[in-house]
């Protein structure tokens, strides 16, 4: 009976339609496909994306020039040069120079900064035409979204 | 109508459609595999070069027309040459002889939708269709490569394995039609009533597993087995010759479809004739009919191809010796005693 049954299965291609009943349900099933530059899918909270400079909520900035980053940095990234001025009670950096094109987002910068100043945002779109546009100074690591992209795109429209 | 027209013209007109009508068939299948294939495996394919991504062939041809035409240095020039072209030429000659609709009758002038009509138009067809599996052969060979070679081996062994069952299915439809034209089997099915498909459905299982075989299309494609012979018959082609195998191979495919749709499913005749209630179904032109059927079949075809794992070699040809041959045999046997008995 059992070889019966098995043969009269085949014979009748019940094992095929089977098949074709799977992916027929599958056909119409939703795409999960996030369709990129219509649609862009959210990263997570974690995400490590591009290093930003932080203010705190007066607008002041936070780093204080400590260099704890550029010690940390295991790729050489950073060069930073502090200066404290007239009355004041903590050191500023007056130059804040960061290559993304070296940083391997390994987060020690993030990890060993005192004051919570440099931290990762959420930015993935990290693409530059040329070095220049991946060389960030200090104005360049508060900036943020559509002037990011511009900052980043500064080689594209330098032929044009 | 001036003898110019009708016997220049339309003539020459009937020729073109012939050709365009294959390859307008074979963009929309491209574009309809990647499509359905991609749906069917939960992603969705090709959907930004026009709408929806209709154009992507079109972009595919334009790049394969660009590319550098490589010729093997030890290869056989003029087998190397001629495969793709023979290959090509045997699937679009048969559509000479596939009907595509009833004919038109415009004034005392009657203009048929096909070129040829032949009372051994089914031998004839078969016959076409069998000649491509020489441009596999040649191609496979003049590349002077292991691969291609091989590829070129698996396609000899399955299509002429698979053709027997073809034969005695194709058989029966002519032993219940009384005939081998074409057209004259799509009237026999008009004048009966009842489609071959459905008085015969093992012949029409038969047939279309083994011209699924026949086309070399997945689960049957052992001659192009990507996964083992990187290409298959047409590694060592490159550009605008590779591209006509790639064509030929749908070409192919819209002939087999147009074929089953012709023996077992009525041609261009609609369904349900006698239905006082779906009697719309006689304003629809017989030709778009045509188009529908095939198009299911078509799509069948990319269906089963989204589904199934390649065959194993050895599996391959038990299924066709051990089962498809010795069950057209019985099925063409009892197909003629029930004849004889009626």
């Amino acid at each position: 009976m059992n070889r019966l049954g098995r043969f009269l299965k085949s014979f009748f291609l019940v094992d095929i339609l089977q098949g074709l009943w799977v992916t027929l349900r599958i056909y119409f099933s939703p795409k999960v496909t996030v369709q990129y530059p219509e649609q862009i899918k959210e990263p997570a909270p974690r995400f490590r994306g591009i290093l930003r400079l932080h203010r705190d909520e007066r607008g002041e900035p936070l780093c204080i020039a400590c260099k704890a980053c550029q010690r940390a940095c295991g790729t050489n990234c950073f060069d930073i040069e502090g200066k404290k001025g007239e009355g004041a009670k903590v050191m500023r950096p007056v130059k804040f120079d960061w290559t993304l094109e070296r940083c391997s987002f390994c987060g020690f910068c993030v990890e060993v900064c005192p004051t919570n100043a440099i931290r990762f945002s959420r930015e993935f779109r990290l693409t530059g035409l040329d070095r220049a546009g991946l060389l960030f100074d200090l104005p360049d690591m508060y900036l943020a979204g559509e002037d990011l992209q511009k900052h980043l795109c500064a080689g594209c429209r330098r032929g044009g | 109508m001036t003898p110019f027209v009708a016997e220049f013209l339309i003539p020459l007109g009937k020729i073109a459609a012939v050709i365009l009508y294959p390859m307008v068939m074979v963009v929309v299948m491209i574009w309809l595999e990647r499509r359905v294939v991609a749906l069917m495996q939960g992603r969705l394919g090709p959907n930004r070069v026009g709408f929806q991504g209709v154009l992507q062939p079109v972009a595919d041809a334009v790049k394969l027309f660009f590319k550098e035409d490589i010729m093997q240095r030890r290869a056989d020039k003029l087998l190397f040459n001629i495969s793709p072209v023979l290959v090509m030429f045997s699937s679009l000659l048969a559509f000479c002889f596939v009907p595509l609709g009833e004919p038109i009758r415009i004034g005392t002038y009657t203009l048929t939708l096909w070129i040829a009509e032949s009372p051994v138009g089914l031998l004839i067809v078969l016959g076409l269709s069998s000649i491509s599996v020489f441009g596999v052969i040649f191609g496979g060979w003049a590349s002077n490569s292991k691969y291609p070679l091989m590829g070129a081996l698996r396609s000899v062994v399955q299509v002429l394995s698979y053709e027997i069952p073809i034969g005695l299915t194709v058989l029966t439809v002519a032993f219940v039609a009384r005939s081998m034209d074409l057209v004259e089997i799509v009237r026999r099915q008009e004048s009966s009533g009842v489609w071959h498909g459905f008085l015969m459905p093992v012949s029409f299982v038969v047939f279309w597993i083994s011209a699924v075989a026949e086309t070399n299309r997945a689960p049957f494609d052992l001659p192009e087995a990507e996964s083992e012979l990187v290409a298959g018959y047409h590694t060592e082609y490159s550009g605008m010759k590779f591209a006509y195998f790639y064509m030929a191979e749908y070409a192919h495919m819209v002939l087999v479809s147009s074929l089953v749709v012709i023996l077992f499913f009525g041609g261009w005749l609609p369904p349900f004739p006698s239905v006082k209630a779906l009697s719309f179904v006689h304003v629809v032109p017989g030709f778009i009919w045509y188009l529908i059927k095939i198009m299911f079949f078509l799509y069948l075809y990319v269906w089963i191809r989204a589904t199934f794992p390649r065959y194993r070699f050895d599996s391959l040809i038990r299924l066709v010796w051990k089962w498809l041959i010795p069950l057209s045999l019985v099925n063409f046997l009892a197909v003629a005693l029930l004849g004889y008995l009626r």
